[in-house]
């Protein structure tokens, strides 16, 4: 499969997104959810961005800074899109902060940023 | 393998009933008959299974099951029932792994009762463990639960008279899932695909307050897609682009049908 690098990229802010999405309406319907052991068996969207994560040089180091600030930019609105449009339908609880700490959570998670010394993220 | 029956009457003859799924004593073979003397050897005997949809099964499988629940019993102090489900249970041994639900409040790490049980038998297994309280949610709520659970084979008896509850915020995050196949179809690989399009096929089916049993869900999958064999999605021979345009389709109005239920609050 050769596919671009930007491509690439595109295709892994989807999947991170999707799976940051999944994690706050998760975390927004505590006490709904004890049951998702089976489910957890299905391929996570976390698992295949790190496929495409794999794919996309620098593979093992952090990317430029252009590059983080335009990945987590466009993670964020659409992360922001998906739980608005949820918002708007009736969904309670969600906590919409959390998105940008997962979101970089993610990128450090994925080696896409380095870690800065002395914070969580 | 011995087996232990009870003699009932009969009009010209008395008999002795077996079951249908069982490890030898095939049709022509002759047996030896003879009386239980002990009553505990009834209770010893008494571990037979209770087939849930499964229609024939391999004797040399049934064999394997029950050594397989013989090791996790072992590993319990107290277990509410232990679930064989999924491919293991389908004709023929294309299986990858043989998956088990156990249904237990023990704390017992599942890599430690895989691990035995390859080590001993030399069948990889894949082990949930689940208290009574989140299989009894989960087979409300979750179309998943309520697929792998419609053929199966059980350690005791298992009356399946759970009432659905549709929570839609939960069939949104189940669905979420499916999203994955849309932007990824090249990365997937054919299992993977069928996981995830099943997945949302189940949900679809809940909604419509369908029956949900993993033949339905594939008939409506072979349906829907126009695949004259499930085996296509799975072997990953799938035409691209006739399948997404379809895919897309069905996760858009499933989709936009769960937000309106959310709209409207019921749960």
């Amino acid at each position: 499969m050769a596919q671009n690098r930007n491509k690439l990229i595109e295709l892994f802010i989807s999947n991170i997104s999707n799976s940051i999405v999944h994690e706050i309406l998760e975390k927004s319907m505590i006490g709904e959810i004890i049951s998702d052991k089976y489910r957890r068996e299905l391929t996570a969207s976390f698992e295949i961005a790190k496929r495409y994560r794999e794919k996309i040089n620098p593979s093992a180091t952090p990317f430029p800074e252009t590059d983080i600030v335009y990945i987590k930019s466009k993670i964020i609105n659409r992360v922001m899109a998906e739980l608005n449009t949820r918002i708007s339908k009736g969904y309670k609880n969600i906590d919409l902060d959390l998105v940008e700490v997962l979101t970089e959570n993610a990128l450090i998670n994925t080696k896409i940023k380095r870690r800065k010394e002395g914070t969580d993220f | 393998m011995e087996l232990i029956g009870k003699v009932s009457k009969g009009s010209r003859m008395d008999q002795i009933y077996i079951p249908k799924n069982r490890s030898g004593f095939g049709i022509g073979n002759y047996v030896v008959i003879k009386p239980v003397e002990d009553e505990n050897e009834i209770k010893t005997y008494a571990n037979k299974f209770y087939f849930y949809s499964v229609r024939g099964i391999e004797p040399i499988k049934i064999k394997i099951i029950s050594e397989v629940m013989q090791i996790i019993c072992n590993f319990f102090n107290k277990y509410e029932n232990i679930f064989i489900i999924g491919s293991f249970l389908d004709k023929g041994f294309s299986f990858n792994d043989m998956d088990i639900l156990i249904i237990t409040e023990e704390k017992i790490s599942s890599d430690l009762i895989n691990k035995d049980i390859e080590r001993k038998l030399g069948i990889k297994t894949h082990i949930i463990l689940m208290s009574n309280k989140e299989f009894i949610q989960g087979l409300g709520t979750d179309p998943l639960y309520q697929m792998a659970l419609s053929k199966c084979i059980s350690k005791n008896r298992f009356l399946y008279n759970i009432p659905h509850i549709i929570n839609y915020k939960l069939l949104d995050l189940h669905l979420l899932k499916s999203k994955t196949l849309i932007d990824n179809f090249d990365i997937l690989s054919g299992n993977e695909k069928y996981n995830l399009v099943r997945n949302a096929i189940a949900i679809s089916l809940y909604l419509n307050s369908k029956k949900i049993s993993r033949e339905a869900v594939d008939n409506e999958i072979k349906k829907r897609f126009g695949l004259k064999d499930i085996n296509v999605l799975k072997n990953n021979l799938i035409v691209k682009k006739s399948f997404l345009k379809e895919y897309k389709l069905m996760y858009d109005k499933l989709f936009a049908k769960i937000l309106l239920g959310i709209k409207n609050g019921s749960k």
